[in-house]
């Protein structure tokens, strides 16, 4: 069977003349020894013949007494096979494949930024890690706030205090997880605002007394949460928790935001936001020590 | 093209032979044609094919090597420029090409003082060698035509398809092997004339 294989292979050689004397006379015996080889030969055989039958396709005479001039004329013009002319810088067919990809790429880095982009949440932005990725949405105090005014800032400035506050009188002192409220984060984050505080009140102090003096009160406690101890005592905390809740800081910010948005000066109202009743259950006033 | 002609015609390309190309162009332009219909299948592509090719080779010259062969070295470029023109015409939808005209026209019409009945079978049979030829593979339908229509050694086709002899032969057979299948019956067209 093998050696079937190999001597069928070998039959267009024979039927072509390109085998050599010797190979033909091992075939013809093979042959004379194999019916089913020496069917194939004759298939074969009579396949050759019939294609014999069929000319090599031609064109007619005058297609050829015109062929060189058109030959000439195409050279001439240096058309390629799609029949325009070549580029004069021809650019190789891998730079396609790498301008594609690039835009591709470029695609995706766009959509990707513009659609699916993480919203801040004003609240949130409060929080160094997160507002770190929003430098606009929270001027330092070295940096200026160019482009917000005044009451805006102080406004931010508010809210982001509130923020802190809240998740210190919200903490609960006799639970092991009292200090879940990653204080490192919250100390951080006073630090700054203490920091900012300084620049508001100057500003502050000429134009609007009160929520300077509200400025003050939380620079105050903001300092007392930046100084307190990486693992801190429940003493120290229950001490700003009184601090904050004798001088009425929620109250007085809630206040502070509502008379911002009757006045019509919202402006730093974030989209969606409600303007805050000073006496809205939902602040949560810091429990009595 | 004896292979003498063939060996000097090379030989005065190699040394910058003016005139050369033009001759290698009128000896060589209609076996150039009929391998460029063959693949193609198309007339107007085969003329494209064949002028194209012969660019390149008029640019190629210098790749032309003494002892070579001048035969495998043109048909190589001819098979190349043919089968690029394949992918790129594959690349397009069919409708936006026009429909190939598949009737060749060929050097020798069949006979008109052999009578109409013995005209009919012939070209009966030369289309049914027609069908049975699309039907093979690129490779096989050139090794088959470069083999029995251009007299190429199996050699010359190897190198023609840029593949070792081996692989040539199996070429060769394969196609042989798949025409016989296809033409099997086809004697029918030599006692009934054309078929529907």
């Amino acid at each position: 069977m093998k050696r079937c294989r190999f001597w069928q292979k070998r039959i267009p050689e024979a039927l072509y003349g390109e085998m050599d004397p010797e190979t033909r006379d091992s075939l013809d015996r093979h042959l004379a020894t194999c019916g089913k080889c020496a069917r194939l030969y004759r298939g074969l055989a009579e396949t050759v013949r019939l294609l014999d039958v069929r000319p090599a396709p031609d064109r007619e005479p005058e297609f050829w007494e015109e062929y060189w001039d058109r030959f000439e004329r195409r050279r001439a013009q240096g058309m390629d096979l799609s029949g325009t002319a070549p580029r004069a810088f021809p650019v190789p067919r891998w730079a396609y494949g790498a301008l594609g990809a690039t835009l591709f790429l470029a695609l995706g880095v766009f959509l990707g930024r513009t659609l699916f982009s993480p919203r801040v949440d004003p609240g949130l932005a409060a929080r160094p890690g997160i507002s770190e990725t929003s430098p606009a949405a929270q001027p330092s105090p070295a940096t200026g706030a160019a482009g917000f005014s005044l009451e805006a800032r102080a406004s931010r400035y508010l809210r982001r205090s509130r923020v802190i506050l809240l998740a210190v009188v919200n903490s609960d002192p006799g639970s092991e997880e009292s200090f879940n409220l990653s204080l490192p984060l919250q100390k951080r984050s006073s630090e700054e605002l203490v920091q900012e505080a300084a620049v508001l009140k100057k500003e502050l102090r000429s134009s609007d007394r009160r929520l300077e003096r509200l400025v003050s009160d939380l620079e105050m406690i903001l300092l007392q949460i930046a100084n307190l101890k990486p693992q801190p005592d429940a003493s120290a905390v229950e001490i700003i928790k009184a601090g904050i809740e004798s001088r009425d800081v929620f109250f007085k910010i809630n206040l502070n935001e509502v008379r911002r948005a009757t006045s019509g000066e919202g402006t730093e109202r974030g989209p969606g936001r409600p303007a805050v009743n000073p006496k809205a259950p939902g602040v949560k006033t810091a429990p009595r020590a | 093209m004896s292979r003498e002609d063939e060996g000097r015609l090379a030989d005065r390309l190699i040394a910058g032979d003016p005139s050369a190309f033009r001759d290698l162009m009128e000896a060589y332009k209609r076996k150039v044609y009929g391998l460029a219909y063959e693949m193609t299948q198309n007339h107007a592509d085969a003329e494209d094919v064949s002028q194209v090719a012969f660019m390149k080779v008029h640019r190629s010259i210098g790749t032309l090597k003494p002892g070579r062969g001048l035969n495998a070295w043109l048909y190589q470029i001819v098979y190349r420029t043919a089968i690029d023109h394949i992918r790129k015409r594959s690349f397009y939808p069919k409708d936006a090409l026009p429909s190939p005209p598949r009737a060749a026209f060929f050097s020798e019409p069949p006979d008109p003082s052999a009578g109409p009945e013995k005209s009919a079978e012939v070209a009966c049979l030369r289309k049914r060698i027609d069908e049975a030829l699309a039907k093979v593979s690129s490779r096989e339908r050139a090794a088959i035509i470069l083999r029995h229509y251009h007299d190429l050694k199996l050699r010359e086709i190897a190198q023609t398809l840029g593949v070792s002899l081996g692989s040539a032969k199996s070429y060769l057979f394969r196609a042989l092997r798949k025409l016989q299948k296809e033409l099997d019956g086809a004697e029918i067209c030599l006692n009934d004339g054309d078929r529907p």
